[in-house]
């Protein structure tokens, strides 16, 4: 069952012809970047929030409208005193403080599920410019640390740490419920309940710079084993060159100074300023969602990072010859 | 502080500037008192939970904390019904008939300020209530 079937069983007969006069409404429902996407509990919580308010809404713009045209057009005649003061008692005091009353009572009986405490891995995410830095804490005390994708088991609850680098981000996976400020020097927490296996999309929430419409991230949801397994491997050092090509790019990766800004186990490279690219290869998008992990894509964007990201802090090497940027492509293509 | 001219013979003009403007002074400050309640139940519930959850959290149950924070709210809405109710008698309507004391007169100035007293308690008391919610219905400090 798609969510958009469920949306619309969900509604009153009648608003079906609403939404269809608003295909972008309809449009907005698919997508693995869509808050009516239900990924988990809390998005469903959320939608059903959503839909909710949304049918509230509906009726009461039709009351109001209804009661505007009935004492316009109906009955424009004065009324009596005491209609017009019933009116004001019931309509503008009672009415809403009981509707408000309510939905502040619905509101606060969905928060306790909403923060439940985790009891899946603890993740820390820390929002840089304009990028993720993300370190799975694991059990034993040590630390995985990769970038611009999460992944989380299903049927688990786990905990986010959110912090920021320098400005304030904004931690948003749309289709897997609420999101969370990220603020430099503080450190936010929220959990997410996963539920249903798929890839879904983050998006940051916050304006933080020129790139920010280009942080994104991609967040999947994977079984319970599949995770532990794929965090066992993210765990690992950096697999070796396979080809003579991809050799040439790793020694081009320490000689062009990339060792520097970013860290691939198992090699000299240890730089803390831009993402970890150990398992650069492994992953599902390029640059927090900017490009795809194509070898063409790698080389794109290591020739001119500024290109595809406004403002991206770091340097373009299009002074290496494209022999050159495509033993790099290789080099880190093979980073699985 | 307890004057309550209500049952006073409405007069016409008997009174000196001074005399007059030192009553209504009075009853401005009273229209602030209910508003006044509110913001304080806010401030005090808001504070109270913000630093037990932030300080003392492993010190003592958040439900002493919380029974304490009702049993205020408790007495901060008794207190803004009983302003409320002297404000209802000071705009007498019930007596007069008239909403909304359009005259300009000291009494009617007077009485203006029942009224809005009144409804700003009915606000007061509204907002105390909702300020009141997530205490009972969230016991935690998640
Ligand atoms: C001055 C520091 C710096 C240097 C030097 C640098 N980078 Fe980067 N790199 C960054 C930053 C910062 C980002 C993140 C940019 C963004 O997404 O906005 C990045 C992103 C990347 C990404 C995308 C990572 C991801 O998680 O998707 C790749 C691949 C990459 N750099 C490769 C290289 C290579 C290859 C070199 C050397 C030829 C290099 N970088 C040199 C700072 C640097
Ligand atoms: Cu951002």
């Amino acid at each position: 069952m798609t969510r958009d079937t469920r949306a619309r069983r969900a509604l009153p007969p009648g608003s079906s012809r609403l939404l269809l006069a608003s295909p972008l409404l309809l449009a907005a429902c698919e997508g693995r970047q869509s808050v009516l996407v239900d990924g988990g509990a809390d998005a469903r919580i959320l939608t059903d929030l959503f839909v909710v308010m949304l049918v509230g809404a509906v009726v009461l713009w039709f009351g109001m409208n209804g009661l505007f045209y009935w004492a316009t057009r109906r009955s424009p005649a004065p009324h009596s005193q005491r209609v017009a003061n019933w009116l004001v008692v019931l309509g503008g005091i009672l009415f809403p403080t009981v509707t408000l009353g309510a939905l502040l009572v619905y509101g606060l009986t969905l928060m306790p599920e909403l923060r439940a405490t985790g009891d899946g891995p603890v993740i820390r995410v820390t929002g840089e410019q304009w990028w993720w830095r993300v370190e799975y804490e694991r059990e034993d005390g040590s630390t995985v640390t990769t970038a611009n994708e999460i992944r989380l088991p299903a049927g688990e609850r786990s905990t986010f740490l959110l912090d920021s680098k320098k400005v304030i981000h904004s931690f948003w996976v749309p289709s897997l419920g609420g999101k969370m400020d990220m603020f430099p020097g503080r450190v936010t927490e929220m959990t997410l309940g996963p539920e249903k296996p798929g890839i879904y999309r983050g998006q940051c929430a916050e304006f933080c710079g020129e790139s920010h419409a280009w942080m994104a991230f991609e967040a999947e949801v994977m079984e319970p084993d599949a995770f532990e397994a794929w965090l066992d491997a993210e765990a690992e050092p950096a697999a070796a060159p396979a080809t003579p090509e991809a050799g040439r790019g790793a020694a081009l990766f320490l000689t062009q100074g990339c060792g520097a800004c970013h860290t691939v186990r198992g090699t000299p490279a240890m730089g803390r300023v831009g993402p970890d690219l150990t398992h650069v290869g492994a992953r599902h998008s390029l640059a927090a969602g900017r490009l795809g992990t194509g070898v063409e894509d790698f080389a794109r964007w290591v020739a001119n990072p500024g290109a595809w990201k406004p403002g991206a802090e770091m340097p373009a090497y299009d002074h290496l010859s494209d022999a050159q940027i495509g033993a790099i492509a290789a080099y880190l293509e093979g980073l699985e | 502080m307890d004057r309550d001219d209500h049952d006073r013979e409405p007069q016409p003009q008997p009174h000196g500037d001074e005399r007059e403007f030192s009553e209504e002074r009075e009853s401005l400050w009273r229209i602030a008192f209910a508003p006044t309640i509110w913001a304080f139940h806010f401030i005090i519930s808001y504070a109270a939970v913000s630093v037990y959850c932030f300080k003392f959290g492993a010190l003592f149950d958040m439900n002493t904390l919380r029974f304490a924070l009702i049993a205020m709210t408790a007495l901060m809405l008794a207190a803004i019904a009983w302003i409320g109710w002297r404000a209802f008698l000071r705009w007498d309507v019930r007596d007069t008939g008239e909403f909304t004391n359009p005259e300009g007169s000291a009494e009617d100035r007077h009485q203006f300020l029942g009224h809005a007293g009144f409804l700003l308690a009915i606000v007061s008391f509204i907002g105390v209530v909702y300020d009141t919610l997530p205490l009972i219905l969230l016991g935690s400090c998640r």
